[in-house]
């Protein structure tokens, strides 16, 4: 009764503490000068209210059927918002298809998952592990859509940052407004303060090893900057200012199971979309910011270490030697021509090593703006 | 009151450019009720039975689900003029899409709905009618819109079909007995058929999904077709002629519209479709649909 008074106490003052500044069209992109600011759609601007009520959503497990998931399940902030897993497990049990992506700069994705060009904003990618029955990941569905949302509802804190953050709505609680508001809180999460940042703005410096790593990093031999070039570490960027986007998907000689470039289904990247042959394999390239902490890596999870990933670029693709996947990867047709046999020396990949852990931003990691907001008050 | 002798004089102008021409007053309105139906063979299909013997190995099967949205509902007048339906707005129907909903949520049908509807209502002008036109599928101005921001019969999560930001067109899933073999080995209950648009893509710029290579919408034309004593009918039997509904060969189970999986081709062919471009096989004609007595 006292705790549920407590709660219902706090939610009024967050309330009041949160409406002065929505009023005050609150919310500034706090950034570097080499970090263009984000698109944000037109029917979900940003505000401080609304990234909280995301925030606290994103953490919640009763936005899933089975009250054992929520969205941090598998983007976990220690881990730039990934899981350590290969794969992950849904609420009943099913494992996804694909490697959890970290979330850190979704904001700026011109595209969503791994190789699913009609995604486009962070809106309708939600729609996926909400929704998805192939696999289950939240599970809510049509019969239970409205059981959660009273869920939500008998939270004392949610119906008043509802009615804050969607204030031109009568009925602010509805499952459009909870995309909206997690959405706005995927925006919200930037990571723009690795050493690397701080080293362009001469606030750091980098090793010897780092600096060596990153000019292979920049430079034509190994040519990671083709795919990994922009600000972000991407090379599927879109900002407030963009006109035109390109959607480059790649395939870089992971599976070759037929001896004709096949990759194994359902992971045949762009090709599942499209059904044409060059598009087998063409998956999108991820960030590399935080990529020390986001393994294990790939779009199926299929490599453990940044070292074995780093080992496959030197060779030029990667030879499964054995079992279903059994093929020749570097000799697929569809690989990017950009991938080629580079052979690193022992002294290049520990460089590149160090230059890609310089792209790790420590202040994300801890920073409470994106912490589980229900830890400390449970 | 000064205004009045300008109303009449702009009222004579008026009837003086547009009386002489202007059609008589707006004909009667006539209600059209148009039932849909699905069958196998001379059986009807819903849940909690089996039915069959369907598919080129001819199993007997349970229904799982089987919904289906149509546009572009037209009554074909005596002179051959298409007449569009105006739908009735209801929780099946919107101005231009209407869903039809065989499937209660009993039995095998996991997880569906326990309101089922099998009707496009609406109107047209009276007179005579002998034919009914309409597509099968979601319009593209329509189609990537978000279950959770359009209203009915937009509005549901299981016709939502993310990785395309779309929505299934159709979605007709089938149990068979003894399960389904994959390629690999393993077995699974259920044979899936969505249709859906595919190979989308959208428009970082913007946040619109802007086109698709393959529309797969199925223009169904039936002449002769008399509203009150007929049905269009959905016959499993005819969609699974040339199927193999107890293996899978590879790709998704059963058909999701993927333009290189095995066991789209022949479902395909009984919808009508071409696999590869996602158009019409001949305009009209879908092999799967007829016209049947009213159930």
């Amino acid at each position: 009764m006292s705790r549920d008074y407590w709660r219902l106490s706090l939610g009024l003052l967050l309330g009041v503490a949160l409406a002065w500044p929505v009023a005050a069209q609150d919310w500034a992109w706090a950034l570097p000068s080499h970090v263009p600011a984000p698109r944000v759609p037109e029917d979900n601007p940003m505000s401080a209210v609304k990234v909280e009520l995301g925030r606290r959503l994103f953490y919640d497990p009763r936005l899933s059927a089975g009250g054992n998931r929520s969205c941090a399940s598998c983007h976990q902030q220690e881990r730039a918002f990934t899981d350590a897993k290969a794969l992950s497990e849904g609420g009943t049990g099913q494992l996804t298809h694909r490697n959890a992506p970290g979330l850190a700069n979704s904001a700026w994705n011109a595209t969503y998952n791994w190789a699913a060009p009609a995604v486009v904003t962070l809106e309708r990618q939600m729609e996926i592990p909400l929704f998805g029955d192939d696999p289950i990941e939240m599970g809510v569905n049509d019969g239970n859509r409205q059981q959660i949302l009273e869920r939500l509802r008998a939270e004392p804190l949610y119906p008043p940052l509802f009615q804050q953050a969607f204030a031109d709505q009568a009925q602010p609680l509805n499952m459009g407004s909870v995309i909206k508001a997690i959405a706005a809180f995927q925006r919200s999460i930037v990571s723009v303060d690795s050493r690397y940042d701080r080293y362009l703005q001469g606030r750091a410096t980098l090793s010897a090893a780092e600096q060596r790593g990153m000019t292979l990093f920049f430079g034509e031999r190994a040519e990671c900057h083709h795919c990994h070039g922009s600000f972000n570490f991407n090379d599927q960027v879109v900002h407030a200012k963009s006109r035109v986007v390109e959607t480059l998907f790649h395939n870089t000689g992971l599976y070759n199971i037929d001896g004709a470039g096949g990759f194994p289904f359902p992971n045949r990247g762009l090709y599942e979309s499209t059904g044409k042959p060059q598009d087998m394999g063409a998956f999108r390239a991820p960030s590399l910011r935080n990529v020390e902490v986001t393994g294990p890596y790939l779009h199926d999870g299929s490599l453990a270490t940044l070292e074995q990933v780093i080992d496959v670029y030197s060779d030029g693709g990667r030879v499964i030697g054995r079992g279903p996947h059994q093929g020749d990867g570097r000799l697929n047709p569809y690989k990017s021509g950009l991938i080629a046999r580079i052979d690193f020396s022992a002294q290049e990949k520990q460089d590149l090593l160090a230059f890609l852990k310089s792209l790790t931003d420590q202040s994300l990691l801890k920073d409470p703006r994106f912490s589980d907001p229900w830890k400390h008050q449970r | 009151m000064r205004s009045l002798p300008i109303s009449l004089a702009l009222i004579t102008v008026a009837c003086l450019a547009g009386c002489a021409t202007q059609p008589p007053a707006a004909a009667p309105e006539q209600p059209v009720s148009l039932s849909f139906a699905l069958v196998a063979g001379e059986q009807l299909v819903r849940c909690g039975s089996a039915f069959g013997p369907v598919g080129r190995d001819q199993k007997k099967v349970s229904l799982r689900d089987a919904r289906f949205y149509v546009q572009d509902v037209t009554l074909i007048d005596d002179s051959g003029k298409p007449v569009p339906l105006r739908l009735q707005l209801n929780d099946w129907q919107d101005a231009q899409m209407a869903l039809l909903d065989f499937e209660d949520g009993s039995g095998q049908c996991v997880g569906g709905t326990p309101a089922t509807n099998t009707q496009v209502t609406g109107s047209v002008p009276a007179g005579h009618y002998r034919g009914v036109s309409l597509t099968l599928g979601v319009a593209q101005s329509l189609n990537h819109t978000s279950t959770e921001l359009q209203g009915a019969p937009l509005d549901l999560a299981a016709m939502g079909w993310s990785w395309q930001a779309g929505r299934k067109f159709i979605k007709l899933e089938v149990d068979p007995e003894g399960g389904v073999g994959k390629a690999d080995g393993s077995r699974a209950n259920t044979w899936y058929l969505h249709l859906g648009s595919t190979g989308c893509t959208g428009n970082p710029v913007t946040g619109d999904t802007v086109a698709c290579l393959r529309a797969n919408r199925i223009p169904l034309r039936l002449e002769g077709f008399d509203p009150a004593t007929q049905a269009v009918a959905l016959d499993v039997a005819s969609l699974f002629r040339d199927s193999r509904l107890a293996v899978d060969e590879g790709a998704a189970l059963g058909c999701m519209s993927g333009p290189t999986d095995p066991e789209c081709v022949a479902v395909f062919k009984r919808l009508g479709l071409s696999l590869s471009s996602g158009l019409p096989l001949e305009p009209g004609y879908c092999p799967a649909f007829s016209a049947r007595p009213k159930p």
